[in-house]
């Protein structure tokens, strides 16, 4: 397997090489960069959804999490994480309108060609204006199961089989780079999975939990141990995704 | 060139770095992708009709992004994109190749003449009511050595047994129109007088009725193992042409094997 991933890397070295001067990438738009804004909007509420062998009604049902901070410790992190390269300014902004879901359209191709959707959000609802750059962070999708059914953001799935059932707890986010003075987006990366992929695959940070977590008792947004547990992946795969995506040094 | 660990689904193998151009309105390709490479076998009736069988290796190769779900798909399916996607609900194009039939290849077909690659190319829908149930309609146009229309419906119940070991079986469908039945199962008067079998009008209709099965097992995030089994009784005038009924079988058992690996390339 090592070989075909030797050959693998040459065939891309030449794709890479090929396309040199065609366009503008990424790298030269972020070196002029000097000052950033972060928006995190993730944490406002927590799906509960159910997977595998499931009844006729598999819709989710959803808790308010507001009051676990999460979106505040994003932009704490980030700041850490990015202050080393940049020079990261506070910005204002209303958190619920960046956290509002965003129907993806049920014609795929739409999904790739139209403009970014956070795009004018950045336009209207930050502030100040004037940056160089607008470290956006929210929710990201992923399929999960046989079918095409999605989750979002943070949650927890039950996945039922006929021996056992699986739960796990994801944070699925993506985090998008626009230009301060163009609004292009820049760069766009959703955060990958950890070291978790043993039970149910999903394209995103998520782990297993076990009973200890209690999860049939009482308010899921009063249930401290999951909240450690969220938080937790959240604090791990930001890390790694602001480092995957070169704004901050990768550990 | 950076070669360097990299943490996630599969095994750690390599960093690629991203492309130095990017593509205005695509999708970055930076992060992680899964690979998945692998081989398998299938061993089915030498032609359609055909009473004998054959073994014939499957190659098996994937890209995806990492921790991409492991969307269903049965053996049979035409491969298909949903441009149309409404979660439970999605449609698309979908296209098949049908491989040469070759005369001189079997003493059943002497005489009968070749039937060139046919490229079948349509469409396809697919519901998932649960996400232990789909059913799946192709519709594809034939081109090339059969020109007709063919219609593939089929129905799954995919059961997880444990997270790694998931079974999947239901019943298939198919019908065919004139054009798609009689390059293979029509016998002309030349064909007649050349192959030893009565002439033969075939006309399309229902084409066969059947049921499929398989298995697939991941022992690690890397390793998975497959297997299934395929039957379909022909029926019509399929069922009927004279190079089934005096050469071949009615019954069409297809049997598969295969095991794939997995790595990741990290691309940044």
């Amino acid at each position: 397997m090592r070989a075909a991933g030797a050959t693998l890397a040459t065939f891309w070295l030449a794709f890479s090489l090929t396309g040199c001067s065609t366009f503008a990438t990424r790298e030269t738009k972020l070196q002029a960069v000097k000052t950033v804004g972060i928006i995190a909007a993730v944490g406002d509420e927590m799906s509960f959804a159910t997977g595998g062998l499931t009844g006729i009604d598999g819709r989710s049902r959803r808790f308010p999490i507001s009051s676990w901070g999460l979106d505040d410790q994003i932009v704490r992190q980030a700041t850490a994480a990015l202050g080393g390269r940049y020079s990261v300014q506070p910005v204002t902004y209303t958190r619920d309108v960046f956290a509002r879901r965003i129907e993806n359209s049920v014609l795929t191709p739409v999904n790739v060609i139209r403009a970014d959707p956070y795009k004018r959000l950045v336009q209207t609802a930050v502030s100040p204006q004037g940056l160089d750059a607008y470290v956006v962070i929210t929710k990201a999708k992923s399929n999960f199961g046989s079918g095409a059914r999605k989750i979002e953001g943070i949650g927890l799935l039950s996945y039922r089989t006929v021996m056992a059932s699986y739960t796990q707890i994801h944070a699925l986010y993506e985090i998008r780079v626009f230009d301060g003075k163009s609004f292009d987006l820049i760069e766009k990366l959703a955060a990958p999975p950890l070291d978790n992929t043993g039970t149910i695959r999903i394209a995103g940070p998520s782990r297993v939990i076990d009973e200890s977590f209690a999860l049939d008792a009482g308010d899921p947004a009063q249930n401290e141990k999951l909240r450690a547990a969220i938080s937790d992946l959240v604090a791990r795969s930001l890390s790694s995704t602001l480092g995957d995506m070169q704004l901050a040094a990768s550990r | 060139m950076l070669l360097a660990p990299v943490g996630a689904v599969a095994d750690p193998l390599i960093t690629l770095p991203a492309p130095a151009f990017e593509i205005p309105h695509l999708p970055s390709v930076s992060g992680t992708w899964t690979v998945t490479a692998g081989v398998g076998a299938s061993y089915g009736p030498d032609f359609e009709g055909a009473k004998r069988s054959m073994l014939s290796p499957v190659p098996i190769f994937s890209i995806h992004r990492a921790g991409s779900a492991d969307q269903f798909r049965g053996p049979l399916d035409a491969a298909s994109i949903a441009l149309i996607d409404f979660g439970d609900l999605r449609a698309g194009p979908a296209a098949k190749l049908v491989g040469a039939r070759k005369a001189n290849n079997f003493t059943e077909l002497i005489g009968l003449g070749d039937v060139n690659t046919a490229y079948e190319v349509g469409g396809f829908v697919e519901y998932y009511p649960v996400d232990w149930f789909r059913a799946r309609v192709e519709t594809l146009q034939g081109f090339g050595g059969q020109q007709g229309v063919v219609a593939n419906v089929s129905a799954d119940f995919i059961v997880p047994i444990i997270e790694r070991l998931i079974i999947s079986a239901g019943p298939r469908f198919t019908w065919e129109s004139t054009k798609a039945v009689a390059p293979y199962f029509g016998i002309t008067a030349a064909q007649a007088a050349a192959s030893g079998l009565p002439a033969f009008n075939a006309q399309g209709g229902p084409h066969s009725v059947g049921f499929g099965t398989q298995v697939s097992y991941r022992f690690t995030p890397q390793w998975e193992v497959h297997s299934y089994v395929e039957y379909a009784r022909l029926l019509g005038d399929a069922a009927n042409s004279p190079l089934v009924t005096l050469r071949g079988s009615r019954n069409q058992t297809t049997f598969g094997i295969g095991a794939s690996y997995s790595f990741d390339i990290k691309v940044r």
